[in-house]
């Protein structure tokens, strides 16, 4: 058994063709010795390689059982796919770009990224928290194509902007965007909250069938196909409104007075709501 | 308040081994406790009058088991930097012998209660414990409207009614608990019986985690187990009715001693208990015989009813449940 709580993996050289990283985890690395890890094979372009030969491995300080498993990966892991795909406890930190998939099917742990990542960040997770300093691409909390439901439980944080789609088919957990969404965000959502700070693009919502979009920053565009209405939801706001505050920038200035609110897609059952704060 | 080795007495009602502290004899017995189930619940409102009028309501006709299915009260008021969303509240505690009759008073008293009352919330108090419904199927009351919302791991229903929305968490925690906790307070009248019971019942308040179940915090018709007649299972306290004392085959009263009160008390844990019994007794003591409360003692089944005992002097000493 290893003596350490985790490892880190240091990038040596861009690969030749995109690695898939699915199964690197901090659990399963964390019960192995060095050159157990470093004879891990991942899946590069059709060949199969050995962790060794991709990073610089060294062990985590700390004792094993002491705290939660950790991974680091550092370097500019954009070539690299499913990072922490199916984590289920554990923390992975990525010091730099990482490529698509990144928590795709997670269901417990931590992953922080300081960088962006690509498509389908936190697609279908079930659990767990995802952050990301940077951008996101398309399908950020989305679904796999095929699949009835997007992101099903836990928290990602994105910093920077999101591509389109974010949060297709989503169905609980939520999204907390506090740079701008590309088009069709929210759209075909099923439920959960997508908070985000920054503008939204084109058809905001489209056939969105329940959840909660909170808009902190610049009031979105209105479609026919949302209707205001006018009840007192000052208690389901305050809740929503501290827990929102815990990610700090706009949503710690989320105003105490319960915002406008809209529902809708009504072409679609008319269950969403739209949150208009200010 | 002195040691009861300072101040170990032989008044005239005292029985052998009892103590007396400001002239207030303190019976060497114990308050015989039983199991029961127990949650919290936090209510919220616009207001505290609109939180207290639904606390109020869903605490009531709940002082005994015995024909209520549940003893409930107040535990205490909630300020508005206290509650989950920031209004005025009230923490209820509900005890019943077992979960599932639990469940049962607490899902038709928030449901006629609170979701009646206007601009209620009601969440969860406790959280540890195995999840009990609390709004889990109140919801349906929404015909398709409700909407649930996932906040920080735990499930809120929003139900939408006529003044806006009622808000309830799904669940709250069922936890063991502790039933039958008693002071027994011997007074030479009314009046003096009246004025300790509720000095002693405002004293208890101050603890959390233990509701005193009766009106007022009282009880004047204490209990003992079994009846003359079969199909009872509780009757008058005969030892303890000045109505009977040259009567009963066994009194506790001296000619003295014209009213009797009980404060019975329920508590989250022994040592909940413990501590309401104590700030009781140190109530009554601090306002000594001459406030006319003379004797405090307990009742007790010969410990054949219940696994907690609280013996009194223990409690004076500090040591709590026995």
């Amino acid at each position: 058994m290893s003596a350490t709580r985790g490892w880190c993996l240091r990038l040596k050289a861009q690969p030749d063709f995109r690695v898939d990283l699915g199964g690197v985890l901090p659990a399963r690395l964390a019960a192995m010795t060095a050159d157990e890890v470093a004879r891990v094979e991942v899946r590069h372009g059709n060949e199969r390689l050995a962790l060794g030969e991709l990073f610089d491995i060294a062990a985590l300080d700390g004792v094993a059982g002491e705290s939660a498993p950790e991974l680091r990966l550092d370097g500019d892991l954009s070539r690299f796919d499913a990072i922490g795909q199916d984590l289920d406890g554990g923390v992975l930190h990525i010091a730099g770009a990482v490529g698509d998939r990144l928590g795709l099917s997670m269901r417990g742990g931590e992953i922080r990224v300081q960088g962006s990542a690509g498509q389908l960040v936190g697609g279908e997770m079930t659990g767990g928290l995802i952050e990301v300093t940077g951008d996101v691409g398309d399908f950020a909390a989305g679904a796999l194509p095929g699949s009835m439901d997007g992101m099903r439980g836990g928290t990602l944080i994105v910093r920077g902007k999101a591509g389109a789609r974010c949060g297709d088919r989503m169905r609980r957990g939520t999204v907390v965007l506090h740079g701008d969404a590309g088009d069709f965000l929210a759209a075909r959502m099923v439920a959960g909250t997508i908070a985000v700070a920054g503008r939204v693009g084109a058809h905001c919502g489209y056939g969105m069938r329940r959840g909660t979009l909170v808009f902190a920053g610049p009031l979105p565009a209105v479609p026919s196909t949302f209707v205001a209405t006018h009840q007192d939801i000052v208690v389901f706001w305050t809740l929503l409104r501290r827990s929102l505050a815990y990610h700090g920038g706009p949503f710690a200035a989320l105003p105490v007075r319960a915002p406008r609110r809209l529902v809708g897609d009504l072409a679609a059952d008319g269950k969403g709501e739209w949150l208009l704060p200010g | 308040m002195s040691s009861p080795a300072q101040e170990t007495t032989s008044a005239m009602n005292a029985a052998p081994g009892s103590v007396t502290l400001n002239g207030v004899t303190i019976d060497d017995t114990f308050a015989e406790a039983f199991p029961m189930k127990a949650t919290r619940v936090l209510i919220t409102a616009h207001n505290e009058t609109w939180a207290r009028n639904a606390a109020v309501s869903m605490t009531g006709f709940a002082t005994s088991v015995i024909a209520c299915g549940c003893e409930a009260g107040i535990e205490r008021m909630l300020g508005a930097d206290e509650t989950p969303d920031g209004r005025p509240g009230a923490s209820v505690l509900l005890f019943s012998m077992s979960g599932k009759e639990l469940a049962k008073q607490l899902e038709r008293r928030v449901g006629q209660c609170v979701l009646t009352c206007p601009t209620t919330a009601v969440y969860a108090g406790l959280d540890e414990g195995e999840a009990i419904a609390l709004g889990r199927n109140l919801r349906f009351f929404g015909d398709g409207w409700q909407i649930s919302k996932m906040i920080d791991g735990k499930r809120y229903w929003r139900v939408p009614v006529m003044d806006g929305e009622f808000v309830a968490e799904e669940t709250t925690a069922l936890v063991k608990a502790v039933g039958g906790g008693n002071l027994l307070l011997l007074a030479r009248d009314t009046d003096a019986a009246l004025a300790g019971a509720e000095a002693a019942v405002e004293a208890m308040r101050a603890v959390r985690g233990a509701i005193m179940p009766f009106p007022g915090g009282v009880v004047r018709s204490g209990s003992k187990v079994g009846s003359k007649y079969a199909s009872l299972m509780a009757s008058t306290n005969d030892a303890f009715c000045p109505a009977l004392t040259p009567l009963a085959r066994r009194s506790e009263l001296d000619d003295y001693t014209r009213c009797v009160m009980e404060i019975v008390i329920d508590g989250l844990t022994e040592a909940d208990v413990s501590a309401a019994m104590r700030a009781g007794i140190a109530a009554i003591v601090a306002r000594g015989a001459a406030a006319g409360v003379t004797r405090i003692s307990a009742g007790n089944y010969g410990g054949k009813l219940g696994p907690f005992h609280f013996h009194l002097h223990k409690l004076l000493g500090g040591e709590g449940a026995a």
